[in-house]
């Protein structure tokens, strides 16, 4: 049952409708399906205590910016921005991650950040820059909330917390950034394949990874037979299962001393908790 | 002492009541928390100690809201001292939960 059914069902001047009219109200609880339905204002307000980097916002300015934000579901393989293309909506992930890819020709792209219930896509756009530098690809789906990038333009100079935020978030995926080009130059693939596992664990928070062996290789810039030599060995070590579309990690520490020193100073950067 | 000390006017709950309250809310929504809060408030001036308040999470549990019959959050029940009473929205309209409560006079908030 849809809220505008709902809300038919209430008695017409009734207090519930009154308060529903003076905005007091955050769900409504739908007895045909025992279901509660939200209203759109609480559904944002829930999506995005999920993100901490809007969650840790003072309140007037998490209100302010919480008008225009919309809930969107983010699938696996899907691409936000393209390289050169304009920044039409900036995204804060809440349950999905994001991979930022940098290019080097149509098909050829490698992976140079993450991005997760922490952080924003669509960084180059703080700093000025109307198009995207990376391609961005969710690499877990999930849920995130978007706002349009004009409507972000006028709303970011009336947040000057949700400026220092940010500017502390670019800093740490420059961080990030730098330390993924040195650990893709000068480290072996089990330990780079280690790091990717165990970032985007930490931002999904959840052991269980929805992806295949294809996407891990595109994201990695690794061939497809190297992935499932790499997940080979990390099987019959203990440290993870795999099936078709899935890994999960069984052993969180001794996949961490497979992966490089990378993933802790990274780590040590972007992810609070 | 300075000033006169605003001793609440009591409806049907006295010092030795226990209000028994019970507040259905929708998680960490705005208008959840914001009734949190200001019942909250409400209680620490007027009650001092003197209630039990329950808050159910609605969107936990959704059936234990059917089973009492509410159809919006955030929204209030008084259970005890009787009557019952009952309270829709983030509560900022302190006067009406008060009669609510019992802790103002009935007369006071006739509509025009």
């Amino acid at each position: 049952m849809s809220l505008q059914s709902a809300l038919l069902r209430l008695t017409k001047g009734g207090p519930e409708q009154q308060a529903i009219n003076a905005g007091e109200i955050d769900a409504i609880v739908d007895y045909s399906n025992s279901n509660v339905i939200l209203f759109p204002a609480a559904r944002r307000a829930l999506h995005a205590s999920g993100s901490s980097l809007l969650a840790a916002l003072p309140g007037a300015e998490y209100r302010r910016l919480l008008v225009g934000l919309e809930p969107v579901t983010l699938k696996l393989g899907q691409v936000l921005h393209e390289p050169a293309a304009p920044i039409r909506y900036i995204y804060f992930p809440v349950g999905c991650v994001v991979c930022l890819m940098t290019t080097v020709a149509d098909q050829k792209a490698v992976e140079v950040g993450l991005v997760g219930h922490e952080g924003m896509v669509g960084i180059g756009f703080v700093l000025g820059a109307g198009a995207s530098s990376v391609r961005a690809v969710v690499a877990a789906s999930g849920a995130a909330l978007r706002i349009e990038a004009a409507r972000f333009r006028i709303t970011l100079p009336q947040c000057p917390s949700l400026q220092q935020e940010l500017y502390r978030h670019t800093y740490a995926m420059l961080v990030q950034a730098r330390q993924t080009i040195a650990c893709n130059c000068f480290h072996l693939s089990d330990a780079r394949l280690a790091r990717w596992l165990l970032m985007t664990s930490d931002r999904t928070q959840s052991q269980e990874l929805f992806l295949t062996q294809s996407f891990l290789a595109d994201m990695l810039g690794l061939r497809r037979v190297t992935i499932t030599e790499i997940a080979g060995r990390l099987w019959r070590r203990k440290l993870i299962s795999c099936g078709r579309g899935w890994i999960r990690i069984l052993d969180r520490s001794g996949l961490t001393a497979v992966s490089c020193r990378c993933y802790s100073k990274i780590e040590g950067q972007s992810v609070s908790d | 002492m300075s000033g006169r000390q605003k001793i609440p006017k009591a409806g049907a709950a006295d010092t030795t009541t226990v209000v028994v309250l019970r507040l259905y809310v929708a998680g960490g929504a705005p208008n959840s928390l914001q009734a949190i809060a200001n019942l909250e408030a409400i209680c620490q001036q007027y009650l001092q100690g003197g209630h039990t308040l329950e808050v159910v999470d609605v969107l936990e549990n959704p059936s234990r809201a059917m089973a009492e019959g509410v159809l919006v959050t955030p929204s209030l029940a008084k259970l005890s001292p009787l009557p019952t009473a009952s309270v829709i929205g983030n509560l900022s309209d302190k006067a009406k939960v008060l009669l609510a409560l019992g802790l103002a006079p009935k007369n006071r908030r006739r509509p025009a």
